[in-house]
């Protein structure tokens, strides 16, 4: 076992942190507060070959690993969980799907502009009355000739009032549950039916747009079925596989940023004459930061180590998930505590990564559903 | 064809809380990163080289295997290859002087033979700001220091630059190549080396050189110049804080100008 990262690893880890605490920590806060996504930033993180860092080259991504990706969301959530939230949706939720699943033309047509960033990607997997339990879907796809006509709502969709593509979940066999589900490519702009139909105000997360969208007589061509019709509900499943480790990767930079905070606010504040990193109320609470941070580190990257190795990964990368979102409401919350007054204000960050880690214990499968995964998993 | 050396050093930097250690900052407050005046070195050649048709752009350092990291950030903001100065005789060396680091430099320099070498005004931590003029003086180039914009007329074989001197004043001269330019901060802007670029440059070449591959024995690295000490000078502050209205405090503040002797005749 090697727990060091390698050279390359390592330099994409410090380029990426540099770029982040340079220029999106000074707007962080800024940009939650005028619930705002910051195109431009995106921009820029296409530039530095950001937007696809585990899409291979051939279709414009970087052709790094699920660990270096994994080291660039957590270097995002470290300094932004709404621009690293976006990130992680835009790679792992519409992005690789099309990856692992499509053909050459729908890679050529719809990978590459989100791979080289210059279109975010989105995906519609929710449902107003469908969440934990998706195969009660009513989003339907009907076949009409060499066209399919979608009909339905999608709730809590991350990126899709920014998006150049939506991967949209739909039932193509009514009565199949999870066998009559299909993933089709919409194009927001071009398909006529498209709407986006609120833009949520949330706990936090607020420069990551979070939308309602529905889907009325939109009909697109049959080439822009994903795959084969049934087949949605297990891409689905290896979808999340790996987009749960760069939820836990995420998870892990919103511990790492609070840890951070209150490790630095601890040593200068002085009280009874001394920092209050020297009195065992606060050390010891600070060390716990640490300990869960790191523990939610090491379990991320495993299942990313896992996943590069071709292995499976859905109970490491469930317990990673599980484990780190905690963590980070943990940590977040302390890191609040820590600070006091101070922490409770937005001129200090902890409050926007307590507000922004409760977010990760709902998406992408609540710890709830995670539990079950595991316990699955485990036999029990 | 044009060929652009760079120079650059790695730096330590060090912690706000530190404590020295005989004649050094103990290692435990110490980072390891590129001189922040040669990343605008190598900006400014990345730059020429993507303007210009045919341009090389090497890189070089002395240093230890560790500095790999740090040059490998010169390739990966677009420079063509490396070479790397080290040897075991540096283990022993306290203290690497300009006359030192003049041979070194100038003798892969006269290997390289470059239209143009772009250096750092100077080092973040010893700070001696010479090396480039002195190699420049070494090996017979023409030289312009403290750089602050550069218009290279490669064709005609002359750098337009600007020079920024003492006390706010700017120098604009014309320097013929060969020539050395120690570049100041401020003349670029440079990149964030992009994620396409670190992992191209993990296979790019850093050539390592020894003293011997440059035709010299350990005692080129003598010098007449030792450490003998290190200490954290002494820091003073002297803060007042006026209280009250504007009325109040602005005739506080005068009077304190009134005291320092300013706008006195």
């Amino acid at each position: 076992m090697d727990f060091e990262l390698s050279a390359e690893h390592r330099m994409i880890r410090d380029s990426v942190r540099e770029f982040c605490e340079e220029e999106i920590a000074p707007i962080a806060q800024e940009v939650e507060n005028e619930h705002r996504f910051p195109a431009e930033v995106f921009e820029e993180l296409g530039e530095l070959d950001m937007m696809g860092v585990p899409i291979s080259e051939e279709y414009g991504g970087l052709g790094g690993d699920q660990l270096m990706y994994a080291l660039v969301t957590e270097e995002l959530g470290r300094v932004s969980g709404g621009i690293g939230l976006s990130y992680a949706a835009h790679v792992s939720l519409g992005s690789k799907p099309i990856e692992m699943f499509g053909t050459d033309e729908q890679k050529e047509r719809w990978l590459t502009p989100l791979a080289s960033g210059e279109e975010m990607a989105a995906w519609a997997l929710t449902e107003p009355g469908s969440g934990s339990d998706a195969s009660d879907m009513d989003t339907i796809a009907e076949k009409d000739g060499d066209e399919y006509v979608l009909n339905g709502t999608k709730q809590f969709i991350t990126n899709a009032s920014v998006a150049g593509s939506v991967l949209v979940k739909a039932v193509t066999e009514p009565g199949e549950g999870y066998d009559g589900i299909s993933t089709f490519i919409v194009d927001p702009e071009e398909d006529d039916g498209f709407e986006v139909t609120t833009v949520w105000d949330k706990m936090g997360l607020n420069c990551s747009p979070t939308c309602e969208i529905s889907l009325d007589d939109v009909r697109i061509p049959e080439e822009r079925l994903l795959g084969e019709e049934g087949e949605g509900w297990k891409q689905t499943m290896k979808t999340l596989d790996g987009g749960r480790i760069s939820i836990a990767a995420l998870s892990t930079g919103l511990a790492q940023g609070a840890y951070e905070a209150a490790k630095q606010y601890s040593g200068e504040r002085e009280q009874f004459g001394q920092p209050i990193s020297k009195f065992d109320a606060i050390r010891d609470k600070v060390v716990d930061m640490y300990r869960k941070t790191e523990r939610a580190r090491l379990l991320t990257h495993k299942a990313a180590v896992r996943y590069d190795a071709g292995e499976r990964v859905s109970t490491e990368s469930a317990l990673a998930k599980l484990d780190a979102s905690e963590a980070a409401r943990e940590v977040a919350e302390d890191a609040v505590q820590v600070l006091g007054g101070y922490g409770y204000t937005e001129d200090f960050s902890p409050q926007r990564f307590y507000r922004d880690a409760k977010l990760m214990e709902i998406g992408e499968g609540t710890s709830e559903i995670q539990h079950l995964v595991l316990g699955r998993q485990l036999g029990l | 064809m044009m060929k652009i050396l760079v120079t650059v050093k790695e730096v330590a930097e060090v912690e706000d809380d530190f404590e020295i250690d005989g004649l050094g900052i103990d290692e435990a407050y110490l980072e390891y990163d590129l001189n922040e005046w040669d990343d605008y070195a190598v900006e400014e050649a990345v730059q020429i080289a993507e303007a210009g048709d045919d341009v090389e752009v090497v890189s070089v350092t002395i240093g230890p295997e560790r500095s790999e990291e740090t040059i490998r950030m010169a390739l990966a903001k677009g420079a063509d290859r490396a070479i790397r100065v080290w040897d075991d005789a540096f283990e022993s060396v306290d203290l690497l002087d300009v006359a030192a680091k003049t041979r070194l430099l100038a003798a892969v320099v006269e290997k390289e033979d470059p239209d143009l070498v772009l250096t750092g005004v100077q080092a973040a931590d010893d700070g001696f700001g010479a090396t480039g003029v002195s190699v420049a003086d070494e090996v017979g180039f023409e030289w312009a220091a403290v750089v602050n914009e550069l218009d290279l007329d490669a064709d005609g074989g002359v750098a337009n630059v600007r020079r920024e001197l003492e006390g706010g004043v700017e120098e604009l001269t014309e320097v013929d190549l060969p020539a050395v330019l120690t570049i100041q901060t401020g003349i670029n802007e440079p990149r964030y080396a992009s994620l396409r670029g670190i992992r191209q440059a993990q296979r790019k070449e850093i050539a390592p050189m020894s003293l011997d591959d440059l035709g010299f024995d350990a005692s080129a690295l003598d010098s007449p110049i030792a450490l003998t000490g290190m200490s954290e000078p002494e820091s003073e502050s002297d803060a007042t804080l006026f209280e009250g209205d504007a009325e109040e405090t602005a005739a506080q503040l005068a009077e304190v100008l009134r005291e320092k002797g300013v706008g006195a005749q």
